[in-house]
């Protein structure tokens, strides 16, 4: 029976397919099986960075009492993400601008009325994703690519969803550790439709700074910079954690984080490697532009702190710092620079933070309760990869060989010739920072109307044990099962209180 | 000499620490304790199923002191502790009979 249908459909689409055809002919014209599988592929890898990856970054990185708080958020806020994704905030950031126009055509005029040109086109009209043509169908974006797209819808969809939700679960470490659990499941569904839809559209989905010529290969102001700048006016918002929490919050698990920290780094692959949405050269210089910044950044960071940190000691944590700073700040440009422009950005971009870290995160630290610090691992580190793109993007680096337009395109930087795109990357960095922030902030004092932000100082004492009733290391110490439980549950109750030897 | 010892919220064992340090007193063992007194236990619940546990986490210290530090101490310590609600710990002092320090081999009042 699904044969058949399946039968049906490719003959609709007017393709033959016989049995002797090679599998890619019974596919529609338009489907190319290879970008198809990596999209999907790169989409995985990318999800993983947020569920166990984040999870498992941040819970090691957080006492023990927080540890099961921590994770929830990161698997609860990953939920809360698909479901407005699918219901409206894909094609927000994805589909039709709000000033209309189709395809091929915005309602756009260079050099035109500013204002005229940046509302209509910096956010798309609301719909749903939830049709099976919406899925099934050849996927394309705006003006995102000067060559038509190779994927079903469905594939692009789940790229760009587990970018949209791996965003809130980053600034997640701004706020964890004192959060409600109702404040974060409602603001993270509403940051997306708000902020993070409004962020896509303006450089991804055709709109006002993707006009203009603004670049992001993979995020570093959509994501990274939309992350630290949110994450730091929810902090201030939200409040500090608790005093005494503040004063001791050590780390509970460094081989947890290194789990975490290593799905993150090679997670990344996908997250760079995915977005020339094709399974092209590109897309492997890409992955290789990624890694060649990751280990400079970690490096550099690794001997700043063995020959100027106080203790002139090599820490792990700081080569896991070292790490994300070089994979955000490649982010904005893994497939537009060459190799020596990775690592060359990447060392910048690392001492620059690392300077912010040590000198001006202890000041800012006591106005404004940043716990894990993602304005200057995030925030920062996408600032300066957006920035350096404008400077190091190599124009013999070709993102598309062939485009409808007959010229190959590729990115050009002000090292090249071309200080146009620095400015550009500069304006689309303060319309990101401006906006998030804003948002972000008007967001927050409305749900603050309703319930306060943050737990009450008696949780904030306990933890985890007072919010979710579990605990990351429960002991086994005196229980007994209680209530009605299943057979099974029971069965294990049983087992528990004999061991118990009570 | 006298020991001292005293069950409180582990979160309050740094207040505690600062307290004694004020006071100008320099060694303490603090451990990670379980057990219930007035106060219960609490819930979990694993899947579903709910599991009383009987003990609370507590932090247990404990400190050697001269005869007439202690009721000074005594005072510090339960100032530091205190919460005012159930749960806030205990503190009870045993005399000793005997202190020797491992390094220098000093004994009674000398090793304190």
């Amino acid at each position: 029976m699904l044969a058949q249908l399946a039968i049906h459909a490719i003959h609709t689409a007017g393709n033959t397919c016989t049995a002797t055809s090679p599998p890619s002919g019974c596919q529609p014209a338009w489907l190319d099986t290879g970008s198809t599988s990596w999209q999907l592929t790169a989409a995985t890898f990318v999800a993983l960075m947020s569920v166990p990856g984040l999870a498992l970054l941040y819970g090691g990185l957080v006492p023990k009492k927080w540890v099961v708080n921590t994770m929830f958020m990161a698997f609860s806020g990953f939920s809360a993400v698909l479901v407005v994704w699918v219901l409206w905030a894909y094609k927000m950031g994805f589909g039709t601008p709000l000033g209309g126009g189709s395809a091929d055509h915005y309602n756009y005029t260079y050099g035109g009325n500013f204002f005229k040109n940046f509302f209509y086109n910096f956010v798309g009209h609301p719909e749903t994703s939830l049709r099976g043509t919406s899925e099934t169908s050849q996927a394309s974006l705006p003006i995102g690519t000067a060559a038509p797209l190779s994927q079903p819808t469905a594939s692009l969809f789940y790229f760009q969803f587990v970018f949209a939700a791996i965003t809130p679960l980053l600034f997640l470490g701004s706020v964890l550790g004192r959060i409600k659990i109702r404040v974060w499941m409602i603001f993270v569904p509403l940051w997306t439709t708000f902020v993070y839809a409004v962020n896509a559209m303006l450089l991804w989905g055709g709109g006002y700074w993707a006009h203009e010529g603004a670049i992001d290969y993979s995020g570093g102001y959509v994501i990274h910079l939309a992350a630290g700048t949110s994450g730091f006016v929810a902090a201030w918002l939200v409040g500090p954690r608790l005093a005494q929490d503040r004063q001791r919050f050590i780390p509970h698990s460094l081989p947890l984080v290194s789990i975490g920290a290593g799905i993150v780094w090679l997670g990344w692959n996908g997250f760079n490697g995915g977005d020339p949405y094709f399974a092209s050269a590109d897309a492997a210089t890409a992955v290789v532009n990624t890694n060649l910044a990751t280990v400079a950044a970690l490096l550099t960071w690794v001997v700043l702190d063995m020959f100027l940190s106080k203790e002139k000691k090599p820490t792990f944590l700081g080569a896991v710092n070292g790490m994300i700073v070089g994979l955000v700040a490649i982010t904005p440009a893994a497939g537009y620079v060459n190799g020596g422009g990775a690592m060359l950005s990447a060392v910048i971009a690392s001492a620059i933070v690392w300077c912010a870290w040590t000198y001006l995160q202890p000041i800012l630290l006591r106005r404004v309760d940043d716990a894990m610090g993602v304005v200057y691992t995030h925030g920062l580190a996408g600032l300066c990869g957006g920035l350096l793109v404008g400077i190091f993007a190599d124009p013999s680096v070709v993102v598309y060989p062939n485009t409808t337009s007959g010229t190959p395109f590729a990115a050009e930087g002000w090292w090249y010739g071309n200080r146009h795109l620095f400015f550009e990357q500069l304006g689309a960095a303060a319309t990101i920072i401006v906006w998030d922030a804003v948002v972000t902030f008007i967001i927050l004092k409305v749900i603050s109307l309703f319930t306060p932000l943050r737990m009450s100082d008696a949780d904030l004492e306990i933890g985890d044990l007072a919010v979710h009733g579990e605990e990351a290391y429960p002991s086994d110490e005196g229980v007994r099962l209680t209530g009605a439980g299943t057979t099974s549950a029971s069965a294990v109750g049983t087992t528990t209180v004999q061991g118990a030897g009570l | 000499m006298q020991l001292i010892t005293a069950i409180v919220r582990p979160h309050k064992v740094s207040d505690v620490l600062n307290a004694v340090q004020t006071f100008g007193f320099h060694g303490m063992t603090v451990s990670e304790v379980s057990g219930f007194g007035k106060q219960r236990g609490h819930t979990e619940i694993y899947r579903g199923a709910e599991y009383a546990n009987e003990f609370q986490p507590k932090a247990k210290i404990e400190l050697v002191a001269h005869d007439e530090e202690v009721s000074e101490l005594l005072r510090l310590i339960r100032s530091a502790a205190a919460t005012g609600r159930i749960g806030d710990g205990k503190i009870w002092v045993l005399p000793l009979s005997e202190l020797l320090r491992v390094r220098t081999a000093e004994r009674g009042i000398d090793a304190i």
